[in-house]
Order: structure tokens, then sequence, then C-alpha cells
């Protein structure tokens, strides 16, 4: 009796099997992309650590990186191809709701 | 065929259905990706390229950081993990402000958890060729999100990670952060001109040059006529320090902020001081070493800091 049910069987569990094995590299197709060094996360792309070490000892108090007011004229402007200067933008400074403070849209 | 032989066949072929279904329920489960809430609700279409419209924190200890984050600024949080990743949404009044996302790190790992930046796009596919055509670094693919829409995660050539995201809900309106949204960002990097002309390419950033008060390279990106983002020279000093980009929470008063990060059991990474906008800054880290700024812009500010 075995060896005919093998037989008889065999082309069904071929099947079977290969159709398990696409469809787990397909599983762990989806799951897993690149990390390059700084490790990935399976369901949320962005799991990013980076490299470690942050001392920033040299910031004293002419070191500045914030925005400048509207209005601001000590600068060098646009260095693009928009022909001349352009004064210094500010962030947006329209109050949420409506009412202008500023903005430029 | 006999009896028993049939038996055999069919029950066979009941037990494989039944398997396949499992596997692709399986599937389904494991490879849907996460559903995260949209940016804007109600759902708009303008796109601003280049402005930051998302930040998520990569943090090891997603308790502590909503104890943080939330006595700190008054953000509250909504979970929505799925599968192995716990994720959360942080909101201040309502509106959403960015998410945190838990990663374990090994032991005996030195990992950096940060804030990751993202900035908006119009295309995904195209900023990610435009990225590797000028020398960045692709860190995760493509992938949408049903209701948040497209994003990936490059390097800059220095090595500066960041995100893109196509918003398919459209991009946050350009109006003056509140106390306790993100209100500007800052890139450190070892060669601002290098850097500025890498983000210009991808996002048709307006580059401006800035006065140098302090002998470094100072550049401003801006775009729809706002200033989006400074580059800068890594504070000079600095040891360690690897090029990344810094985001800055608008506060009331630095100071006050800056005592109670403390209390809350972070560090002060740069003491307040005064910057250009006339309003005080300062950089602090969260309890697992996140480094965030706080800048304090009132509607009065009077003097700009010029020298």
């Amino acid at each position: 009796m075995i060896r005919p049910l093998t037989r008889r069987f065999a082309p069904g569990l071929w099947l079977a099997a290969g159709l398990i094995v696409t469809l787990l590299a397909a599983l762990q197709g989806c799951a897993v992309y690149g990390g390059g060094g700084y490790g990935y996360d399976e369901d949320y792309g962005v799991g990013f650590y980076e490299p470690y070490g942050y001392y920033y000892g040299g910031w004293g108090g002419d070191y500045r990186v914030g925005p400048w007011r509207e209005g601001h004229e000590h600068d060098r402007g646009d260095r693009g191809d928009h022909g001349g200067h352009r004064s210094m933008p500010s962030i947006p400074t329209r109050a949420p709701g409506g009412h202008s403070g500023g903005g430029r849209r | 065929m006999n009896m028993l032989e049939l038996k055999v066949r069919r029950c066979a072929t009941r037990l494989l259905i039944v398997f396949i279904g499992v596997l692709g329920t399986i599937a389904a489960a494991t490879a849907a990706p996460l559903e995260v809430p949209p940016l804007v609700q109600p759902p708009g279409t303008q796109h601003y390229a280049g402005k930051v419209i998302w930040l998520d924190l990569v943090t090891p200890d997603m308790a502590g950081a909503k104890r943080f984050y939330g006595e700190l600024f008054g953000w509250t949080f909504q979970d929505v993990s799925k599968g192995r990743t716990p994720y959360c949404v942080a909101s201040l009044n309502g509106t959403p402000v960015g998410g945190l996302v838990q990663r374990a790190i090994g032991a005996g790992e030195r990992r950096q958890p940060a804030w990751l930046t993202f900035l908006s796009v119009t295309d995904v596919e195209q900023a990610k060729q435009t990225v590797l055509g000028n020398g960045g670094k692709v860190l995760s693919e493509p992938r949408s999100y049903p209701q948040r829409g497209r994003q990936a995660v490059f390097a800059d050539p220095q090595g500066a990670v960041f995100a893109v995201l196509q918003s398919s809900s459209g991009d946050p309106p350009d109006v003056l952060a509140q106390p306790g949204q993100w209100i500007w960002s800052s890139l450190l990097a070892g060669d601002p001109n290098k850097d500025a002309a890498f983000y210009r390419a991808v996002f048709a950033y307006q580059v401006f040059d800035q006065i140098r008060d302090d002998g470094v390279e100072h550049v401003l990106l801006a775009s729809n006529d706002y200033a989006r983002a400074s580059v800068n020279a890594l504070p000079p000093g600095s040891s360690g320090l690897h090029p990344h980009w810094l985001n800055f929470v608008r506060v009331v008063n630095t100071a006050d902020s800056v005592a109670k990060v403390k209390t809350l059991g972070g560090q002060v990474l740069v003491a307040p001081h005064l910057d250009r906008h006339g309003g005080s800054i300062a950089v602090v880290a969260d309890p697992s070493g996140a480094p965030f700024g706080l800048l304090e812009w009132t509607d009065t500010d009077a003097k700009e800091v010029t020298k």
C-alpha cells in the first residue's frame, strides 16, 4: 500500500513544498531591508541608531545655528540663480488658524 | 483506488489547504506595514519640498521617553505598535509632533539614540535617485505606510542620517510652531558647503551664505521663501562628533526648560545662550542620550544678535 500512495502523492507533495518555500522566501523579502551598518527594523524601516558620541565642547557663544528674524539685513544673499541678493528668509511666523504674522504664502 | 486511499488523499488535501491558509495569514500579518496615522487631519494637498515635516525618536526606552517628553513638553502618546516594533505617536494638544520607535541596544554595543529628521518630498523614488547620484546612501529602501505615505531613510555624503517623506495627507501648514512643537533644524556637517550642494540637489533649496562670527562656515537652506534649516561646520573643539541633524523644540523660557530637563534625568550638552534671532537656545539630551535643541522664540524678541 505504501508504494502506490507515495507514487500518487509525490507531485502534490513537491508542489506543496515548493509553495511553502516560495511563501517563506517572499515573507523574508518583505520583512528585511538593508541597514548599511546602522541596523534595520523589520516592521518599521527607521530603527536606526547613529554612530555613538555627541560632544559639543566647542559650541561657544559665537557659534550660532538658529534662524534669523524676518527682515534681517546682514546677509550675503542667495547664492543661487535668482539674480542679485535677496534678504535672508526667516521661519514661518503666521499664527495657526489664520491671522498673518509675517507669512509669505 | 480503494476507500482508505481516497480518505488519505482527501485528508492530505484539506491539511495542505489549511496549512497554506495559516501561512498566508501569518505572512499578511507580518509583512503588513505599521498603520501610522496621517500627518495632517483633515488631509491637505500642499507639499513643501525640503521642509522638516516629521521626526521619529529611536530609543531603547520608550516608557522612559514618554515620561520625559510628556513632563517636559506636555506631549501625550498613542501606541500604534504592530508586530515586533513598539511605536507610538506623540501629540501636543491633539496635533502629532513625532513618533517614538523602541529598539534595543545590544549588550556592549555603543549606539546613539537620536531623533530622525523627515524632510518633505513629492516623489520618494526620484529623491532616492538624486541621493545616490550625489554621493548619498540608501539606509532603508522606499516603503509605503497606508495613511502616512511613502518614506525612505538615507545618509548624506558625510554620513548624516535623514529621511524623506511623501505625505499622503499633505504637509503641515507653514505656521509659527507653538511652544512644545519643533521649530527649527540644524545640520552639523564636516563641510557645510559640500553638504548644502547635496541637499540643494535633492530638495531644490535656495542656499544662503551667512556671516561668520565664529570663523566657521554656516549656510542657510530655504524653500518657499522660508528658512528651513541651517548647515553648520561642526563646532570647533568638538570631539567624536559625527555629522548629524539636530532639531529644536520651541520653548517659552530656555533656562526654565533646561532646569526641567535636569530634574527629569536629561543632560545639558550646550548651556543656554543667545542666538541670531535674539532668543536663547540650548542643546540637551533625553535620559537615553538622544540630543535635541531648545529654542526660545517670542513674538516680541526685539533685538537680533548680529555680532
